[in-house]
């Protein structure tokens, strides 16, 4: 499946993030009052109040040197308890790797992509359980060993330890994540064969819309009924085109357009060739339409097609040959590109055969940027990833004992990372079979998923209790971070850069955004915690 | 509480340990590899039923540790490799479904069914998401060289080795790109790779796909000799290899090849089918019966089985009709006449002239061969009913009328095949949009 381009609107992410942060603080404040009202009487609120305040002024103002140094016991403590052994079973693991890997009879580009695949999923398998095991484990072991005891009593405020122990993890974390990518970098270098290119594209990707058969618009093509309608379909032999507006940003001598379209044939046609495909550049302002030369799709794969700057072509009417510049006739303006926008018609040529297309399938294509650029773009991607497991199980450890926050902390990492679709689905309702009652009352009535519910009050309150819950699980999605966010290596295995707007950006969104209450929770629930309590 | 003291504690623990050991030791002993009787209970009855790792085929270490590791929870492991197999799959990421497909057979290795479905999947399924035809025969042979390992990995199993000659017998020699395919299986698309010759992994003899195929069959029947197999009737699954030979000389004439080569092709698979397969003896119901066997044989047959006459021909007849024995047998004799072969070179270059825009001579071709045609069918009335040369005689009368009106004249009142062309009528439209597809819309 082709990669597609999402775009992020930051301000909005930012909005959303103040207005739930504002939301959980108040209802935190008022539980927290209410609880002193009911412990301390009048004086209760007083003492929240107080506590708050010193709360913000000490998370606001942290020593630096107090936080490195509580960084600096945390690094050794992680190097006494020989996290660092992680690297045998990855040198172990990346030794035989290639002994079961290495097969010459795999295409060229699947190996590349198999090879990426695998040193990204060794690499999240070795480090995420090494940081979540020690980030859930040091306070709570401090704790027990009573050695929190001589830190808290000397002038070190109890966010600094909270910070101090992230920043030690997480350093300790990016010395083991940094190795690692060095090494898998090298590894994958060996790996693939010589006469394959490790490269990453740098796509500038358009608007899609389509025409129909009658050259109407419409809201998208044909459903050729694939099981995941990624991809939409273009009649060939009619007027029916996928049309594709790219922004030009900056003046070249020749375009590169690059495509992955898809061939779906209703019968078998010409056999010795693929389907036949043509683009046609378009101005409508200046009635302009520039048909290039057709070509034979290659499917699942890149079909790379030049276009000079001065495009010459033969005018259908009056049957003389005409030239275009791409920047000065054909690119329209737009507040998207200061050179304006360039709309490319894509054409099927082989009768009642069809060619699909999604936004992501058809690009402009920049000059390349190195493999490493990409891959290290996406360890940073797990990077991201590392630092929010290590917030969140440092966090875990302020409030509870070791085993309950490594619990708490994996079942983080299950539903924001394997369970985030499903999650998703059921609050979408587009999850087959319902919720959970729903789902018991069909296995126990053998019931097919499809089925319609019988009518009547069970079902009623059937689905009232399911949506209660679903009520609860909204709340789940919006505290559970996804952690899908962070996974970029398919944009490298798949030879592309990893973009910024899209991708990059993002990640480093949800991560601040985690950072700030997880310091706040961790802070509050130390400073409330009992430490004799073992 | 117990009133044991900690010396006493360990020293019952002990105990229990090795009187559980007995048990475990007479159960679990591995055997020594040597003696019919050396090992536990469980090493001789994995020697009695032939349930070994080492006895049910090749040994990949891998797929054995594999196991080993995930202990009780292979099954977990499958099923959600599966899931990952079929989205995959869903979205044609297909690097990865390949890679998927590996790691299930890794934790599978001995289950059958796994094995041909998954080849099925590569061969049919995922080949026919490819547009381009090398694309495509890629991933046939990804879906055969899948096959060829689940049989090496299972030896004793006849399935595996049938499922193996399927892909290279009737996925190559029968797809909508058959001619494209078997052109590939002995000159492969991949010209770097194989220099132009076979891909050695499947046909290093650079033979026909069909012949390649019926080796396949062959050790599937000789598989078949010690276990059954359990996906087709017995008489069915033991006709294949010469079945392939009937499907190798039918490919040579459909390919335009009418010369001594597909005479000689036609010779050897008549004798195949008739003094191979012909000739061996399948269990009925309520007698033993071989269908080569002629009215001496049937009177042998019962009197040896104590049965009467009538049963064994009611028998033979059934298992004849099954097979449609009589038909290939009467098709191989008359195809394997010079004549016969004459007779289709004729209706082949007469549309391949008129493709060519030669219609005079198209014309005289295509009359000559519909005569020929039609003394063929009186030689051998049962082909006038058979698919096979009701489509051939069907077509070549479409064509030569085509060519007719073509040249402006009407299609006279008698000519030869024209039974045959009235009597099949019904079939006409689908031939007319064949032909239409091929060029001969006007």
């Amino acid at each position: 499946m082709t990669l597609q381009p999402e775009s992020f609107d930051l301000l909005t992410g930012i909005v959303q993030w103040v207005i739930t942060l504002g939301t959980f603080g108040l209802v935190f404040f008022l539980v927290a009052t209410a609880t002193s009202l009911a412990g301390h009487g009048r004086k209760g609120p007083g003492r929240v109040v107080r506590g708050t305040i010193r709360g913000l002024i000490d998370f606001l103002t942290p020593s630096p040197r107090r936080v490195l140094a509580i960084a600096s016991l945390t690094w050794k403590e992680s190097i006494r308890r020989k996290a660092l052994l992680v690297f045998v079973v990855f040198a172990i693991v990346f030794m035989f790797a290639s002994w079961f890997m290495a097969d010459t009879t795999v295409r060229a580009d699947h190996q590349v992509r198999n090879y990426v695949a695998f040193v990204f999923i060794a690499i999240n398998l070795l480090v995420l359980p090494v940081v979540l095991l020690l980030s859930c484990w040091g306070l709570p072991e401090d704790i027990r060993l009573r050695s929190l005891h001589t830190v808290v009593t000397k002038p070190v405020r109890r966010s600094e330890v909270v910070l101090g122990r992230m920043v030690g993890f997480s350093a300790v974390g990016t010395l083991v994540l940094g190795i690692m990518g060095i090494v898998g970098y090298v590894w994958i270098q060996r790996q693939v064969a010589d006469d394959v290119d490790l490269i990453c594209r740098v796509p500038v990707y358009g608007e899609l819309s389509f025409l129909d058969r009658s050259g109407a618009p419409a809201e998208k093509g044909v459903n050729v009924g694939d099981i995941v309608e990624t991809r939409s379909f273009v009649e060939g032999g009619t007027k029916a085109v996928g049309i594709w507006k790219f922004p030009l940003t900056e003046e070249a001598d020749s375009l590169k357009l690059e495509s992955r379209f898809e061939a779906f044939r209703t019968w078998k046609g010409d056999m010795k060739q693929t389907l036949r495909v043509r683009y046609i550049l378009v101005n409508p302002e200046k009635s302009l339409r520039v048909p290039l030369p057709p070509f034979n799709v290659r499917e699942f794969a890149n079909n790379e097609f030049d276009v000079a700057r001065q495009v010459t072509w033969t005018d259908e009417a009056s049957l003389e040959k005409r030239t275009a510049d791409i920047f000065n006739d054909l690119a329209q303006p737009s507040d998207q590109a200061s050179l304006g926008v360039l709309e490319v018609h894509v054409q099927c040529l082989d009768r009642s055969q069809f060619l699909g297309a999604s936004r992501g399938d058809f690009f402009v294509r920049l000059p390349n940027r190195s493999f490493a650029t990409g891959y290290f773009k996406a360890i940073v991607g797990v990077w991201l990833k590392m630092l929010v497991v290590v917030m969140i199980g440092v966090t875990a450890s302020c409030f509870v004992k070791w085993p309950v926050a490594t619990l708490l902390c994996f079942t983080v990492i299950v539903i924001g990372q394997l369970a985030r679709g499903f999650l998703d689905k059921i609050l979408a309702g587009e999850q087959l079979g319902g919720g959970p009652f729903e789902s018991i009352f069909r296995l126990l009535t053998h019931m097919n998923d499809t089925s319609p519910l019988p009518e009547g009050t069970l079902t009623v309150i059937i689905q009232e209790a399911d949506r209660s819950l679903t009520g609860g699980l909204w709340i789940v999605k919006y505290m559970i971070p996804d952690l899908t966010t962070f996974s970029m290596s398919e944009w490298v295995a798949k030879g592309f850069d990893v973009p910024w707007d899209g991708v990059m950006l993002p990640s480093l969104a949800v991560t601040v955004a985690y950072a700030i209450p997880c310091l706040l929770l961790g802070y509050f629930s130390l400073s409330l915690r009992e430490l004799e309590s073992k | 509480m117990n009133n044991l003291n900690s010396r006493q504690r360990k020293i019952a623990y002990i105990c229990g340990i090795l009187v559980l050991l007995i048990p475990i030791a007479l159960l679990g002993m591995p055997s020594s590899g040597g003696a019919e009787a050396s090992g536990g209970t469980l090493a001789q009855l994995r020697r009695q039923h032939d349930l070994g790792e080492s006895d049910l085929g090749k040994i990949d270490p891998t797929s054995v540790t594999m196991n080993l590791m995930l202990l009780g929870l292979r099954g977990v492991a499958v099923n959600l490799l599966r899931m990952d197999l079929d989205y995959y799959k869903d979205r044609k990421e297909w690097a990865q479904m390949r890679t998927t497909t590996e790691a299930v057979i890794t934790l599978q290795p001995h289950y059958i069914e796994v094995w041909r479905f998954l080849s099925w999947n590569l061969a049919f399924n995922v080949s026919a998401e490819w547009d381009a035809v090398p694309d495509r025969y890629y991933w046939v042979k990804e879906g055969g060289k899948f096959s060829q390992r689940g049989s090496d990995r299972n030896t004793a199993i006849p399935e595996l080795y049938w499922e193996t000659g399927r892909v290279w017998g009737q996925k190559v020699g029968r797809a909508d790109e058959w001619r494209q395919f078997r052109g590939f299986f002995v000159s492969d698309p991949n010209v770097d790779r194989f220099g132009g010759a076979a891909d050695p992994e499947i046909n290093p003899d650079q033979i026909d796909n069909y012949l390649v195929a019926r080796t396949w069959y062959e050790d599937g029947n000789t598989a078949e000799d010690s276990r059954d197999q359990h996906i087709m009737m017995r008489a069915l699954f033991r006709s294949y290899p010469a079945r392939s030979l009937l499907d190798y000389a039918y490919a040579l004439q459909r390919e335009g090849d009418f010369g001594t080569r597909t005479v000689a092709a036609w010779n050897r698979a008549l004798t195949g089918w008739t003094q191979s397969y012909g000739i061996m003896h399948f269990q009925t119901p309520v007698c033993e019966v071989f269908l080569e066997a002629n009215e001496d044989d049937v009177r042998a047959l019962a009197r040896e089985q104590d049965v009467d006459v009538k049963d064994v021909v009611v028998w033979l007849g059934r298992y004849q009709d099954t097979v449609n024995y009589r038909y290939w047998r009467t098709r191989a004799r008359a195809e394997a006449e010079q004549e016969t072969g004459e007779t289709h070179a004729l209706i082949y270059e007469g549309e391949q002239s008129y493709l060519a825009g030669n219609l005079d001579l198209a014309s005289e071709q295509l009359t000559q061969g519909m005569r020929d045609f039609e003394k063929l069918l009186e030689r051998y009335p049962s082909f006038i009913d058979e698919d096979l040369s009701i489509e051939e005689g069907m077509w070549a009368v479409l064509v030569w009328q085509r060519i007719l009106r073509l040249n402006g004249q009407p299609i006279p009142e008698s000519y030869p095949l024209k039974p045959l062309w009235d009597k099949h009528q019904g079939r006409l439209p689908e031939l007319q949009r064949r032909f239409d597809r091929l060029g001969g819309q006007n």
